[in-house]
């Protein structure tokens, strides 16, 4: 507590910038499910923890495997889950025209499933990542950042980049947000409704993995890191304006820079509570988000 | 009397038969089964399903989704040991008073009742949370990690319920007369106003219903029940930890709503069985228990919501065409109709 | 026609109601005067605005301005929980029937606002509970004999026909002897003798007391139990007066696109 020295405060910028990308990775999984499909996908922050979990045995299998190809692993392994999740289960539930609430329902089951199954195969110990970045801190004028938040927030730019330059410019982008839009209109274009739903389900997949390695190599995998932190990015979604995918961006990093620095201020036993205030602030306040804010301000 | 002979009440001719025997079952079942092992899991199968029917209650019949639940749970279960071992106010007391505390917390929540569907359950979640957080890091009101021990026996009027089968008659008395009351709601204007609430709230607004008002008061009758639900368990258990009171807790009792059958009483019971008598039942399972209620929630979601209570009573009528069949009928049988 | 009496001469007061729907003016600066006593239709081309008016009136959009005034009070900005409790009921263009509970249970929930036993009355079963049940039991009855469906009251709303599931929405909504109706296309869908049913219906309606804003597309159902009509045409009033100037005004017939309005006063 008392007043912030000025490389205390990068630290915690960075940190929660840092964070925040992780978040945000995820909250747009959220964001584009929502969109497609109105349904908030309860298993999101499984399919994080899954892509931590598939690529830290990659790692144990190949200690060699570069950083590229670990996170290469977690996006693509999570992506297939999340695509036979969609397959499976919620194309079944859809076709058959069931109340949303159960499909909700059904993502609460898929969410139990996934976390006891990883308890099952990867137990319930807390597993360690091995060091896939170099120890020595960055400097740029001055300021030193540790490597692992530099290429953390590096890629999740990366990444979250190609996923802008994917939706704007490739057919099955664009196709896409046609089906999120109106997926009547589109089927009559041309589009394939599975097809496009299909890879909705297995971008969020990739996005989540992706976050499940960075979020797994900042600290640690364990089977129910997928829970809160799910939660959290919802918030963060909730916060950006949920359905919208700059929202879900800018929500997931302002909230990872709102629960970092909240530390200063609040016991760190109470952190998880900080997302959950926010949470039924924003509902009851800004049910829109900020996004919803902006628009209303035109 | 009440206005509301629908096509239900047929079938409540029938299953008042099954009630009966199940409750005589019941009573006598202390008698034939010397094992207290089992008098416990009764117990904490009663325990269990008084909590599911008051989220029975929010869910199918107000139709709002709430996975907080045990948040009331872990509030009702703390204040009666704190009231019994603190205070030194006898048992029936304790009992009270955790309830009415879990239902004032719960006006905590009123404001969230504005919400409607996923947002609803996700700002339950929230609460349940926070109050989980709570109960964790406070040490010197609940003991925190350490737990809450030496929580006294239930006792009535100064005779301490010693015996299981005690606690057993308390618990499962206790849990009839919440299902009695909700049943006894349903034929009223109350219950008619919280079903309308959840097929059409624009309908029942335009009806001048306070929807808001009734989704609260239906969060409060919840906590309350799940509030005295709480010290029961308290006093069966005697230790209580923050870990019985997480947020999978709530999910467990969103389960054994969903697989007793959203919608039905006796459904609520039913997947209180299940999902607490399985894994006591069925050691071998303990591990997969909740991979297991996993798959069942996604099964019974694709395969029809009904769950056991529907199940049941398929198989009911069934077995009830079947003796019709077979018996000869008297002449002149008529169904009026109003 | 009777306009009401002589202190408050109107009912309903709508002045310069005005809807925005984003850049869209689905209703803009209308008046409306509606008497007491009186059956008001509401007509005018697809996307007029007419449901769009009628929810105002209900409650179910906010006003971007204007002011709505019934009797003495402005009900601007009430909810629509509120307006129903305040004497203005409606129907639903879309038909919005409680689906699982019978057609008596359905006009029950009419008389919710005029009875006050809840959830500890329920319990323990007060002499207030079983009271008010019995009455309420006699009330919805009534309605459902009034509008015609007597015979089906132990039946499941939802297994209901498409004409008697109109039937019962007007039931809930008249049970309460509302001061205002408000109805969004009663007769949508129905055939000519299901029709002209409602028209006389409506017209018992308002020898009952009750006053009714009418929208519909049926026009032989409202020339014949209008007594007077406000035509909508891009969200503003385009004319009003009796059935007969209706029929005569010259804008009227041209914005329905000609001879249809005449030819169809003609078999009415």
């Amino acid at each position: 507590m008392g007043s912030l020295g000025a490389s205390q405060f990068v630290d915690l910028l960075v940190g929660g910038i840092a964070v925040g990308c992780v978040y945000s990775l995820v909250a747009l999984g959220f964001a584009m499910i929502m969109r497609a499909t109105s349904i908030i996908h309860f298993a999101q922050g499984e399919l994080m923890m899954l892509g931590a979990m598939c690529g830290l045995t990659s790692l144990w299998l190949l200690p060699v495997l570069p950083l590229i190809l670990v996170v290469a692993v977690g996006m693509v392994s999570s992506g297939i889950i999340a695509v036979m999740m969609e397959l499976f289960v919620y194309r079944t539930l859809r076709r058959r025209r069931v109340p949303i609430m159960n499909i909700i329902t059904a993502t609460v089951g898929m969410s139990i499933l996934c976390i006891n199954a990883a308890r099952i195969i990867w137990g319930s110990e807390p597993l360690r990542f091995p060091e896939l970045f170099a120890t020595t801190a960055y400097e740029f004028g001055g300021v030193r950042i540790s490597p692992q938040l530099f290429w953390i927030m590096v890629m999740a730019v990366a990444i979250m980049g190609g996923l802008q330059l994917f939706l704007k410019l490739t057919r099955s982008g664009i196709a896409m947000q046609a089906v999120a839009q109106d997926p009547e209109a589109a089927q009559l274009m041309g589009a394939n409704l599975t097809r496009m739903m299909a890879y909705t389900f297995a971008i969020s997949g990739m996005m989540a993995g992706a976050a499940g390695i960075m979020l797994g190599s900042m600290f640690f995998a364990f089977f129910e890191m997928g829970f809160i932190t799910g939660l959290k990015a919802f918030v963060a979604a909730t916060l950006g304006g949920l359905g919208s995918i700059a929202g879900a961006m800018l929500g997931g990093i302002l909230f990872g820079l709102i629960e970092t620095f909240s530390t200063v201020f609040l016991s760190s036993a109470y952190k998880d509570a900080i997302g959950m205030i926010l949470l039924i602030a924003i509902l009851l306040v800004l049910p829109s988000g900020l996004v919803g804010l902006w628009q209303r301000r035109r | 009397m009440t206005i509301s002979p629908d096509p239900a009440a047929a079938r409540i001719g029938a299953t008042r038969w099954v009630t009966l025997l199940a409750v005589a079952a019941l009573i006598v079942l202390p008698w034939l089964e010397a094992d207290r092992f089992v008098l416990h899991v009764f117990s904490l199968i009663a325990i269990a399903s008084i909590v599911a029917m008051g989220l029975q209650l929010l869910l199918g019949c107000s139709g709002q989704l709430s996975i907080g639940q045990a948040a009331f749970y872990g509030i009702g279960a703390y204040t009666s040991a704190l009231l019994t071992t603190k205070l030194g106010l006898p048992f029936p007391l304790a009992l009270l008073g955790a309830g009415i505390v879990a239902a004032v917390a719960s006006l905590l929540m009123v404001p969230i009742t504005r919400l409607t569907g996923a947002y609803l359950a996700v700002a339950t979640l929230g609460f349940s949370i926070i109050v989980y957080l709570v109960i964790k890091n406070e040490e010197w009101l609940t003991g925190g990690s350490y737990g809450f021990i030496s929580i006294p026996r239930a006792a009535l009027f100064g005779f301490v319920l010693r015996d299981p089968m005690y606690s057993y008659y308390v618990n499962v008395g206790v849990a009839a007369i919440v299902y009695l009351t909700f049943v006894r709601i349903q034929g009223s204007r109350f219950g008619r106003a919280v079903n309308a609430i959840r097929e059409d709230p624009d309908a029942a607004r335009a009806c001048g219903l306070r929807v808001t008002l009734l989704k609260s008061e239906c969060f409060v009758i919840a906590a309350f029940v799940a509030g005295l639900a709480g010290s029961l368990y308290a006093h069966e258990v005697r230790y209580l930890a923050p870990n019985d009171f997480t947020f999978w807790k709530s999910i467990e009792i969103l389960i054994m709503v969903v697989i007793g059958g959203v919608g039905s009483l006796a459904g609520a019971i039913l997947g209180a069985a299940v999902v607490v008598g399985l894994p006591e039942f069925l050691r071998g399972i303990g591990d997969y228990r909740m991979l297991v209620f996993g798959a069942i929630l996604i099964a019974t979601m694709l395969f029809g919501e009904g769950g056991l209570a529907a199940i049941c009573t398929t198989l009911g009528r069934r077995l009830g065409g079947l003796v019709t069949r077979l018996t000869p009928k008297p002449a002149g049988t008529n169904e009026s109709v109003q | 026609m009777r306009t009401g009496s002589a202190h408050e001469p109107w009912l309903l007061e709508a002045r310069s109601l005005t809807r925005r729907f984003g850049g869209l003016l689905a209703v803009d600066g209308v008046d409306l005067s509606v008497g007491r006593g009186s059956v008001h239709g509401l007509i005018g081309p697809n996307g007029a605005g007419k449901t769009t008016l009628l929810n105002l009136v209900a409650g179910v959009y906010g006003v971007s301005s204007g002011t709505l005034h019934f009797g003495a009070r402005d009900i601007t900005r009430y909810s629509t929980a509120k307006r129903a409790r305040a004497g203005i009921r409606r129907t639903f263009q879309n038909l919005k029937l409680f689906g699982e509970m019978t057609a008596l249970e359905n006009v029950a929930l009419g008389l919710h606002a005029d009875t006050c036993s809840g959830f500890f009355d329920a319990v323990l079963g007060t002499p207030r509970h079983r009271r008010e049940e019995r009455d309420i039991r006699d009330r919805s009855m009534e309605a459902l004999r009034f509008v015609g469906l007597g015979g089906i009251a132990a039946m499941r709303a939802g297994a209901l026909a498409y004409g008697h599931r109109r039937l019962l929405e007007i039931a809930r909504a008249i049970v309460a002897r509302p001061a205002l109706l408000l109805l969004d296309e009663p007769a949508a869908g129905l055939n000519v003798n299901e029709a002209a049913h409602v028209s006389e219906l409506i017209a018992r309606i308002r020898d009952a007391g009750t006053t009714v804003i009418l929208v519909e597309h049926h026009m032989d159902v409202v020339m014949r139990v209008s007594d007077e009509i406000t035509v909508l045409n891009y969200g503003r009033r385009l004319a009003h007066g009796t059935p007969t100037q209706i029929q005569e005004d010259p804008d009227v017939i041209e914005a329905y696109l000609g001879r249809s309005l005449e030819n169809e006063s003609a078999q009415a």
